[in-house]
């Protein structure tokens, strides 16, 4: 670990001279307002419990505590709604915290400012909100929390991570465990490594860091030593759920469907879960029969998240439910249908930010687009991808815009403008849908190099997603075959 | 494991990184600089120093990252139309016209207190300190905006 000294003095540059003085001069800890002794006691109390231990649950129930002791506590609200893991929660506490910031002081109030331009999708006053916030209060745990959160939602991994590396902050286990996933998504395994085994160390009686290190030893295709530190988890703590589903997720990714069923099945008799994390892992579940080539089975098994989706409310997660559906049917008239059912759900907009309505929405157009494209009806491709290039035009979202380049991109991809499709693929990295056309895209223009690469970058994805399901392991079975031309068909299903 | 909001990412955001993420450079002058849209052939003509001089008169200093970073490649195919060391021994020619510095952070302390100064950041570093700066009146964040792709 480098010094505290080295580090200040790496977050500021030397260029223009007076850098350090002003990092001295900054302070350390962003003072909480609150008038209430017990609220400011229980945030602090959430720290340990939802960050460095990554107890959320028990974490978010200490904010909703320190929120009813102060219901004008705009900090209290603003952490509140950036932990929640329930979605009505999250657009509730949000709106609190805006309606509370005058109660908050000048720097406070930026913070929720910049948490209210990002949900509005206004992208540059909630950057300029943010490092404002970070220029003044750079080795603030919170600030910092918030801040490498929020750059790694908008995939902006290296700043995450700058911006702890920037801090200074050597005890934050929390704070070293999310930086570890931040260089983990940007393939930089050695950095991830160092700071897991640091976290190892800080916690050696806690599940978390046996549990993160088993996953991103996963994300690194590390599947044995994945599985020897969830067991290690468990061992510490029986009850870390996380650690249970993992192993059934690695087991689906090395190709074991009935072995990973049978570990979700476990975790689920075993464990209650908060309704987000339920419907997440039962997504990941309802991927093995993709993984299987059972479309029916997934679709019974999808079909159970939407009705459960639908009773509780949650408006985004039944419409991501039917559009990931729709990408796996193989006829079109049913893929129309989940998708017309995947706009109902989101127009309803049950406990949904107005954000998300947009970014579900666009995901939905995207998968229109693409199936269009397979049945080779350009006019609805055409019109789709004018309709999301509208909404995307509109929106500074970074998922909008992956979503209308993906769209774009795979359509030109389609009409063998192999170039511009590129251009647009190039700004959709983060899904294998678009990696794969990239990696034919460079290949049909020359661009071995890049073709290569990006082939590369695609056949190592070892996360449990519904694209990687369709993608990677029909990339990496034609790859290893020489008569497979492009290696880019599609995994065959079965009914 | 990590909190639902990055875990709910990964579902788009799969680790990819090791490819070049498309970029989004923003054009900032100080906050008292009138101009708020430049074209595209403006921003050509004063990165070239063909244009010395602001509409009110004040002298144009440039301020940027070392041609040679990954960051500038889209000012040199998009505005300079040079080659890295083309543009390097065109700043050296011109040192007192254009500068370099280490970091975005000191390209945006450096326009926010000289009158006349124009920088080149990327999106994410933006402060309150400096104004951006419209390209064919688009924003950064905008499709069809210049300094943005590979």
């Amino acid at each position: 670990m480098i010094s505290r000294l080295s580090v200040i003095l790496l977050a500021v540059g030397l260029a223009f001279g007076s850098a350090a003085a002003q990092t001295d001069s900054r302070a350390t800890v962003l003072p909480l307002t609150t008038k209430s002794a017990k609220a400011r006691r229980l945030v602090d109390q959430a720290w340990d419990l939802a960050v460095d231990q990554v107890e959320q649950v028990k974490g978010i129930k200490v904010l909703r505590k320190a929120v009813k002791a102060d219901p004008n506590f705009a900090m209290g609200h603003e952490i509140l709604a950036q932990m929640s893991l329930d979605p009505s929660e999250q657009v509730g506490e949000q709106r609190k915290a805006f309606a509370t910031k005058r109660h908050a002081s000048v720097t406070e109030q930026t913070i929720v400012d910049w948490f209210q331009d990002a949900a509005e999708h206004k992208l540059i006053p909630a950057i300029t909100n943010m490092n404002d916030v970070l220029g003044k209060y750079p080795h603030d745990r919170w600030v910092v929390y918030l801040a490498s959160n929020w750059l790694t939602q908008q995939t902006q991994f290296d700043r995450a991570a700058a911006v702890y590396e920037h801090s200074g902050i050597a005890d934050s286990p929390g704070l070293m465990n999310n930086t570890a996933y931040s260089y983990a998504y940007m393939r930089q395994f050695d950095k991830a490594f160092a700071l897991m085994d640091k976290y190892v160390v800080a916690l050696p009686k806690d599940a978390n860091p046996q549990d993160s290190y088993a996953e991103i030893l996963r994300m690194a295709g590390h599947f044995d030593e994945a599985i020897e530190h969830y067991n290690a988890a468990l061992a510490i703590n029986p009850e870390f759920y996380s650690s249970q589903f993992g192993i059934a997720d690695t087991y689906s990714l090395v190709g074991d469907q009935v072995r990973a069923r049978q570990e979700y099945e476990l975790a689920f008799r075993k464990f209650p879960l908060p309704a987000l994390h339920r419907i997440e892992w039962k997504t990941r579940e309802a991927i093995t029969y993709i993984r299987d080539g059972d479309l029916k089975a997934a679709d019974t098994a999808f079909q159970a998240i939407a009705d459960y989706a639908h009773a509780n409310g949650m408006s985004q997660v039944e419409a991501d439910t039917y559009r990931q559906m729709a990408m796996c049917q193989i006829h079109s008239q049913q893929a129309l249908l989940y998708l017309s059912k995947a706009e109902t759900a989101i127009h309803e907009g049950n406990n949904v930010m107005p954000g998300a309505v947009q970014q579900e929405f666009a995901q939905i157009l995207r998968a229109r687009v693409e199936l269009a494209i397979k049945t080779d009806d350009e006019q609805i491709a055409d019109a789709t991808l004018a309709q999301l290039a509208e909404l995307s035009g509109n929106s500074d979202d970074k998922l909008i815009e992956a979503a209308y380049h993906g769209a774009a991109g795979a359509l030109l991809f389609s009409q063998h403008d192999y170039e511009h499709a590129a251009l647009h693929l190039e700004e959709d990295i983060h899904n294998p849908l678009s990696l794969k056309l990239l990696a034919a895209a460079y290949q049909k223009t020359g661009n071995t190099v890049d073709g290569k690469r990006t082939g590369e970058v695609l056949a190592n994805l070892n996360d449990p997603t519904l694209e990687q399901a369709m993608i990677v392991p029909a990339f990496r079975r034609c790859i290893q075959n020489p008569s497979c031309d492009s290696g880019f068909t599609n995994a065959s299903f079965k009914r | 494991m990590l909190k639902w909001r990055t875990v709910a990412l990964a579902l788009w955001m799969t680790a990819v990184s090791s490819l070049v993420h498309a970029k989004q450079l923003a054009i900032v002058v100080d906050s008292a600089n009138a101009t708020t849209n430049l074209t595209a052939a403006d921003l050509s003509k004063i990165a070239n120093l063909k244009t010395r001089n602001w509409p009110d008169g004040k002298l144009v200093t440039i301020i940027m990252r070392d041609p040679s970073a990954a960051d500038m490649q889209l000012v040199l195919s998009r505005v300079l139309n040079m080659t890295p060391e083309q543009a390097r021994t065109f700043i050296q020619a011109h040192k007192g016209a254009i500068q370099i510095a280490d970091s975005d952070d000191s390209v945006l302390r450096f326009v926010s207190s000289n009158r006349g100064a124009i920088g080149i950041v990327d999106l994410y570093s933006l402060n309150k300190d400096v104004k951006v700066v419209k390209i064919d009146g688009k924003l950064p964040v905008e499709q069809g905006y210049l300094l943005r792709g590979n």
